[in-house]
């Protein structure tokens, strides 16, 4: 399969605004004295969609935006594909400015280097599937047999091949969403955009689909870009995670560092229902200083979950070891325990 | 494969395109001799219409069917219509526009109620308040006809799926048939004047009241029923304590359409010998004066302002946001003392302010562009005769072999939908053919498919225009809102004086009449296209004419497509209507029709119209249909 390794794009977003209504320089000075969303919203008519967005999304990684519904999440990530206009902020791709392109520079940048998966799939019901997969191709002028060709490629890669002919609405809704994928997929664009893809999917489907989208990542390596409201599709998903509330992002980082440093308590109310077993590794609940000895030893990396299942077999304490195979710490029950 | 294998293949692809050309030519020249169709059965429905007609002229007052039915009815209807008269013009003049403001302004802002108060000021203003109460009295008997005819055929058809049935195609030809049709049989039943206007306002106006009754009543949730029925209420008193009250804003948007068709009908109703507007607009059309016509069209739409105004307050009275008892109160009594008022002082005629004849400079205008643009005018009406017309026309008619046009149509109506559609279209040319209304039929469809082209190629590009454009759509709103409300007469005034009488007036005026619903429709099916659909075609770096033609346009077309029969329909009424002007054709045949009691032709070109109404309304549905994506499965 042609999607492999490949190219793959930074991606990086300062200070990116979003306000909606007719005057958003009010709206905007109103917020620079500090002024919160709905004070504004009560004296100015607008409403803040993002406040003040920074991140960098690196090449190959999956980053994850996470908040409730109106948390300005969906905003976000179309100001970033520049579905909308931002109101104030930069959004660079491998460093050219996104914002200040115009439609046909930012067309090209679309055709060469970006797709989206949409939360209702946003397939054309008049198209095939296999029209549907390679549109995108299509609107770069390719010719109808290296369209389907490639199309037909990508289908078999997401699980579809034989379903071309169908039109999308005859296929169940993980199906839609292959389509999707594989819509997104065939133009090998190195940024991925994923709107909450995955939330109209019963939740078989949507683990189904996690998988897949995790598979495909593993020999891909794009860069990401992953909308949800689901914080278990958030840590099983990114490399790293934002949640957004309010339109402003809470806190970033690995899911591992908002599990076990929360910075708000909005943060930790997610984290509670988490099992934290499965998140977290051993370099969270090893003990740095007693470097007790002992016969077996695991890596930085590996899950509580794991280890738990060592330590069930043999209550003995087991020892941490770094990258370089140097001891770095051990765990026992008791920490594990305490954890839990 | 080999070469036997490829056309056999071929033969399969092509074999109804074939068929066509095969069925085409060999009907062709069979028939090369044959001149007209054969009108085998000319007298077989106008004869006995005739009998009966003259039959009934002779009976009218001694045949029981006349004193004990049709007569009393007619003198009832007569009575209520001139009581609402009376009580109108009783109300002294100054009573009635501060009501509206009062209604109005209670729930709605300040700015609205004025202008529904000018409106209603409006007919006084330019003198036809007289007139103007003629139509009012014919359009409210014939609404609560409507309403009383309506609401229990609506919940006969809700409850009962046979009846429902039954209903469907009744109601189906009702709106699709143009409305002069209904004059012949209201005129050979209770003969010219004022009653048989109102029943043929009535019938026109009835469907929208039956359908959304049915409507409503359909979507009270069953378990609002089933509620009902565990309490141990009888289907009855489900009916009246849950089913009506649950449908009733369904209801009344129904009664609102029916209000607004009736307002449309009334105009033409004078036809059939009722007085008001409808006689006034004539008038102007016969010295073509288009100033007083559009001044005379303009009171129409005023009562269409204040109808909708007054409609939408009282829709709107929500107990929460309503003044206070007092307020009201004081409001009633307020107006109330006004009339006691007007009445003792006298002040009751509108006072003379000015009259239609402040628009006379309209006509200098028209005079103007007439004289001036003689070379457009002049050109345009040689163009679509010479060009299209009268080749379209005489090729239809006399190159072409009937049973060629025929087959022809009945092959498009197969392959459109099915098979059924064929036989249905064949019967009803066979039809229109064998009652003599061969030549007639043909000269309106060729009127009706050259104002069909004009309205699409004009509508279609200025509906995917505003359809794209919020503020576009806005700006057209008005305008077409008023193109709709205007009677459709009132667009001949112009025509008539700009391009004289003929035919091109007639598919002027249609084009103008046909626009809005083309533009509006339009405009609907492309703003309706899902964002997410749009956003996925941009996010790929498709342009915006790429996104326009490979995603709106092909996701709009089945809406377009209902927009276009609708085109369709509306041309063909108003080709009929045209025949005023010499359009020719089934209207001049059906107007002269119920000018003259004609009624055995009547009937005979009422039939062919229906059939030629259905045929063009069933193959454009069928049409739209196939332009829907696939349903899910």
């Amino acid at each position: 399969m042609t999607i492999g390794e490949g190219q793959s794009a930074s991606l990086e977003v300062e200070g990116v605004w979003k306000v909606f209504g007719q005057r958003p320089d009010r709206a905007l000075a109103m917020a620079d004295d500090g002024r919160s969303r709905a004070e504004i919203q009560e004296v100015t008519g607008q409403t803040i969609g993002v406040r003040d967005v920074s991140f960098e999304a690196h090449k190959g990684e999956t980053f994850v935006v996470m908040g409730l519904s109106g948390s300005g999440k969906s905003t976000l990530v179309r100001c970033v594909a520049r579905l909308t206009d931002v109101t104030r902020g930069v959004v660079r791709l491998d460093g050219r400015d996104l914002t200040a392109m115009d439609e046909a520079d930012l067309r090209q940048i679309r055709r060469d280097k970006m797709s989206m998966v949409f939360q209702h799939f946003g397939l054309f019901p008049h198209r095939r599937v296999i029209d549907n997969v390679g549109y995108g191709l299509e609107v770069q002028g390719l010719r109808r047999d290296e369209r389907h060709e490639r199309a037909e490629r990508v289908l078999d890669l997401v699980g579809l091949e034989g379903w071309g002919d169908h039109y999308p609405q005859q296929l169940s809704g993980g199906m839609q969403q292959r389509v999707g994928l594989a819509r997104a997929l065939v133009v090998e664009p190195a940024v991925l955009f994923f709107d909450e893809p995955f939330s109209a999917l019963d939740p078989l489907i949507r683990r189904e689909m996690q998988e897949e989208l995790l598979r495909l990542q593993a020999s891909m390596h794009r860069t990401i870009v992953f909308v949800t409201h689901d914080f278990d599709e958030a840590i099983k998903l990114g490399d790293r995670i934002a949640i957004m509330k309010d339109g402003e992002f809470d806190q970033v980082g690995t899911a591992e560092d908002l599990i076990t440093r929360p910075a708000t308590d909005y943060v930790r109310e997610f984290t509670k229902a988490v099992s934290r077993a499965k998140v977290l590794t051993a370099s969270s609940v090893m003990d740095d200083d007693a470097v007790v000895p002992a016969s077996r030893s695991v890596s930085r990396g590996t899950s509580v979950e794991a280890i738990i299942a060592l330590l069930l077999a043999d209550p003995e304490p087991i020892a941490v070891v770094g990258e370089d195979g140097e001891r770095v710490g051990s765990v026992d029950r008791s920490a594990v325990i305490e954890l839990i | 494969m080999d070469l036997a294998g490829g056309t056999g293949s071929l033969l399969r692809r092509w074999w109804h395109w074939l068929l066509l050309l095969a069925g085409v030519a060999t009907l062709q020249w069979l028939f090369r001799t044959v001149d007209s169709f054969p009108a085998g059965l000319d007298t077989f429905f106008s004869d006995p219409i005739d009998r009966f007609a003259r039959w009934s002229q002779a009976n009218r007052r001694t045949h029981w069917l006349f004193t004990t039915i049709f007569n009393p009815f007619s003198d009832a209807v007569r009575v209520g219509l001139n009581s609402v008269e009376s009580a109108l013009l009783w109300v002294p003049w100054f009573v009635l526009p501060i009501a509206v403001f009062l209604l109005v302004a209670r729930s709605r802002n300040r700015l609205q109620a004025v202008v529904a108060s000018l409106a209603m000021a409006y007919p006084g203003v330019v003198g036809l308040w007289e007139v103007t109460v003629e139509t009012l009295a014919l359009m409210t008997i014939a609404v609560l006809f409507s309403v009383l005819l309506g609401v229990p055929l609506g919940v006969a058809c809700a409850l009962h799926q046979r009846v429902n049935q039954a209903m469907r195609p009744v109601l189906d030809a009702m709106q699709t048939v143009p409305a002069p049709v209904y004059f012949v049989p209201m005129a050979l039943f209770f003969g010219i004047g004022a009653v048989p206007a109102t029943m043929a306002t009535v019938i026109y106006a009835l469907p929208p009241v039956v359908r959304l009754t049915t409507l409503g009543i359909m979507e009270v949730p069953s378990q609002a029923v089933e509620a009902s029925t565990v309490f141990g209420a009888s289907r009855r008193q489900t009916l009246r304590k849950v089913q009506l009250p649950m449908a009733m804003p369904t209801i009344m948007a129904g009664v609102t359409q029916t209000i607004m068709m009736a307002l449309g009908i009334v105009v033409l109703a004078t036809l059939l010998g009722a007085g008001g507007l409808g006689q006034e607009v004539m008038a102007t059309l016969t010295q073509r004066r288009t100033g007083r016509g559009i001044a005379t069209g303009l009171t129409v739409v005023a009562i269409a302002v204040v109808l909708d105004r007054v409609g939408r307050a009282i829709a709107g009275m929500d107990r929460s946001t309503a003044p206070g008892r007092m307020v009201t109160g004081m409001a009633i009594g307020g107006v109330l003392s006004l009339v006691l008022v007007g009445r003792v002082v006298g002040w009751i005629d509108f006072p003379e302010m000015w009259d239609v004849k402040a628009f006379d400079p309209i006509d200098d205008l028209m005079d103007w562009i007439r004289d001036n643009l003689r070379w457009f005018t002049r050109g345009m009406n040689d163009a679509v005769i010479i060009w299209f017309y009268l080749p379209v026309r005489d090729f239809l008619t006399e190159t072409l072999a009937w049973p060629v046009l025929v087959f022809g149509t009945a092959w498009t109506g197969w392959r459109v939908r099915n098979w059924h559609l064929a036989v249905f279209i064949a019967g009803a040319l066979t039809f229109i053919g064998l009652i003599g209304m061969w030549d007639l039929s043909i000269d309106t469809l060729t009127q009706v498919v050259a104002a069909v082209i004009l309205s699409v190629v004009i509508a279609i590009p200025v509906g995917i225009w505003a359809g794209q454009s919020r503020r576009v759509e806005a700006a057209l709103g008005p305008l077409l809102d008023a193109f709709q409300t205007i009677p459709s007469l009132v667009y001949i005034i112009p025509a008539v004086t700009l391009f004289t009488v003929g035919v091109v007036p007639g598919i002027i005026a249609s084009v103008i009449y046909a626009l809005p619903p083309g533009v509006r429709i339009t405009a609907l099916g492309i703003s309706q296209v899902p964002e997410e659909s749009l956003e996925a075609s941009e996010m790929f770096g498709a342009s915006p004419r790429q996104t326009l033609i490979r995603v709106r346009l092909p996701l709009a077309a089945a809406t377009i497509m209902v927009g276009i029969n609708q085109v369709i329909m509306m041309v063909l009424a108003m080709v009929i209507i045209s025949g005023l002007v010499g359009g020719g054709g089934l209207g001049f045949e059906t107007v002269s029709a119920v000018k003259n009691s004609d009624v055995g032709i009547g009937f005979e070109v009422g039939a062919a119209i229906v059939a030629m109404a259905m045929v063009l309304d069933r193959l454009t549905q069928a049409g739209a249909d196939r332009f829907r994506p696939p349903a899910a499965t």
